[in-house]
């Protein structure tokens, strides 16, 4: 396996020397055209170093970790490397817009400036990106919180409502209970009628009875 | 379906010749009644209000003459519910008869909640004059029977509806009023910033800048945490672009705050009237200038 790495790294090492040999060359005089197609030329280099440490990386990983820590220092070097590489081709594409030689070193100056400047554009507009973004979430949770809020409220009203009904509810059972307490006194209290009329109407008819039976008696025998 | 109606009218035709003939023990009454029941019921089953309602009225009838009012207005209560899909004035008129029958029991509370019912009946008819009336003698009966959240709820339409009639000083009173209630309680002291700021408007749809400062002055000394309300600095605010008459910056508060928390309708009727009144004042001005 580390065959295969090492292929790959001699194949890097060739490269990188081309590249660094390139990307000396155009800072001599040369024509726009000429310098363009040493340019391509350059970039397909780096496309092709890229392509390289990435499959080294790959590589480096499948590996065992011992072997593994090593490859992935190399790999770190060349990785700082190709970036070295890929912004000398920045440097040399902008400074590329004039063909004369003074104005390719101003233009390489203020290439430097314009992209210092450009990168701390992008940089304060990307942070006021963000804070913009902040602020609005920040809103947004206010806008949230007050809405809780009023729920909150609402919800608040119905308890105190709820309450009430069952007070009241409360007070109501026991005035039923009151009630059924005074039903079942008179309920009893009829009861207790009812028991003495059955009796009385018993005790009238077992009176008649006998009244009925000593007056047939007292008749037969006359 | 057909086969309710056809019961429900068999019921009904039983009844009637209950109520025409004679009954042993004068027990016609409650017996006519029983079948009227069960006719009424066919009639909602088969989904004929009307019909369903007018059985629901003989039915109270029978109660009323047996005595029995509390079942008389039970039954009254029913017909208006019948009649509610139909035609809200008879329904109206229905629970009128059940209230005041209620009323005679002595059931204060049923009465209340009929009441209410009925204003909310005149209020989806958009009659807001009678709804008012009926709300506010709703108010009055929950008062008595001494349920507050249900007083406090009509009375809170009350002020509504006078709002939007523009009856300002009768709104004022109450929402104040309303408010001073819930401060007391432990759940309802959060809504009070709630009720202090429709009272605020009020006084601002009056148009009188004098009474506004004055009216958040006692309301800052209503409730201390009123003052640091978002609630307060927008009256403050809306009070100061009145006098400044602004209607740019008028437009600017009002915008903030709705970005906040959406205003309602009620809310954005009456801004819209100052609003106007700011124009015409402006209007006015250079007519005169």
């Amino acid at each position: 396996m580390s065959l295969v790495f090492e292929r790959y790294e001699r194949q890097y090492c060739e490269l990188s020397a081309n590249l660094s040999k390139k990307c000396t060359s155009p800072n001599a005089l040369d024509d726009g055209e000429q310098k363009k197609q040493k340019l391509s030329d350059i970039k397909s280099g780096v496309e092709e170093a890229e392509a390289l440490v990435k499959k080294m990386d790959l590589e480096a990983r499948s590996l065992p970790p011992n072997v593994k820590s090593s490859l992935l220092v190399k790999l770190r070097e060349y990785k700082s490397d190709l970036n070295n590489f890929k912004t000398e081709v920045k440097r040399i594409t902008s400074g590329n817009l004039n063909a004369t030689a003074r104005d390719e070193l101003l233009e390489a100056g203020r290439a430097d400036t314009l992209t210092a400047s450009a990168d701390q554009r992008s940089r304060l507009m990307m942070s006021t990106e963000r804070l913009g973004r902040s602020t609005d979430r920040v809103k947004d949770s206010r806008r949230t919180m007050l809405e809780t809020e009023e729920i909150g409220v609402s919800i608040l009203q119905d308890l105190h409502g709820q309450r009430q009904s069952l007070l009241r509810a409360h007070e109501t059972l026991h005035a039923v209970d009151d009630n059924v307490g005074k039903s079942k006194k008179i309920l009893t209290a009829m009861t207790r009628r009812m028991n003495r009329n059955k009796w009385t109407i018993g005790a009238i008819i077992t009176v008649l009875v006998l009244a009925i039976i000593l007056i047939l008696y007292f008749k037969l025998t006359r | 379906m057909g086969d309710h109606l056809v019961r429900a009218e068999e019921f009904e035709k039983k009844a009637e010749k209950k109520l025409n003939g004679w009954g042993i023990f004068g027990s016609k009454y409650e017996d006519a009644a029983d079948l009227l029941e069960k006719a009424a019921n066919s009639y909602k089953l088969a989904k004929s209000w009307d019909q369903a309602g007018k059985a629901y009225l003989k039915l109270a009838d029978c109660h009323l003459k047996s005595d029995s009012k509390h079942d008389a207005a039970n039954a009254y209560a029913e017909a208006a519910k019948c009649y509610k899909k139909v035609d809200t004035n008879e329904a109206a008129s229905c629970l009128e008869r059940a209230v005041n029958i209620f009323c005679e029991i002595g059931r204060l509370n049923m009465a209340a909640r009929y009441y209410k019912e009925i204003a909310e009946y005149y209020e989806s008819d958009q009659k807001l004059e009678q709804a008012i009336a009926y709300f506010e003698k709703a108010a009055e009966f929950f008062q008595n029977e001494e349920v507050t959240t249900s007083a406090n709820q009509c009375n809170l339409k009350v002020a509504q509806y006078a709002a939007q009639l523009e009856q300002y000083e009768k709104a004022i009173t109450i929402y104040e009023e309303i408010a001073r209630h819930s401060l007391n309680n432990n759940l309802l002291k959060y809504s009070v910033k709630g009720y202090l700021l429709t009272a605020g408007m009020c006084h601002l749809c009056k148009a009188d800048v004098v009474s506004i400062t004055n009216a958040l002055e006692k309301y800052q000394d209503l409730d201390p945490t009123f003052s640091g309300t978002r609630e307060c600095k927008f009256l403050a605010d809306l009070a100061s672009a009145i006098d400044e008459e602004d209607i740019a910056k008028f437009t600017d508060v009002v915008k903030e705050f709705d970005s906040m928390t959406p205003l309602d309708s009620w809310k954005t009727t009456m801004l819209l009237r100052v609003k106007e009144k700011l124009k015409a004042k402006e209007l006015e001005e250079d007519d005169l200038t």
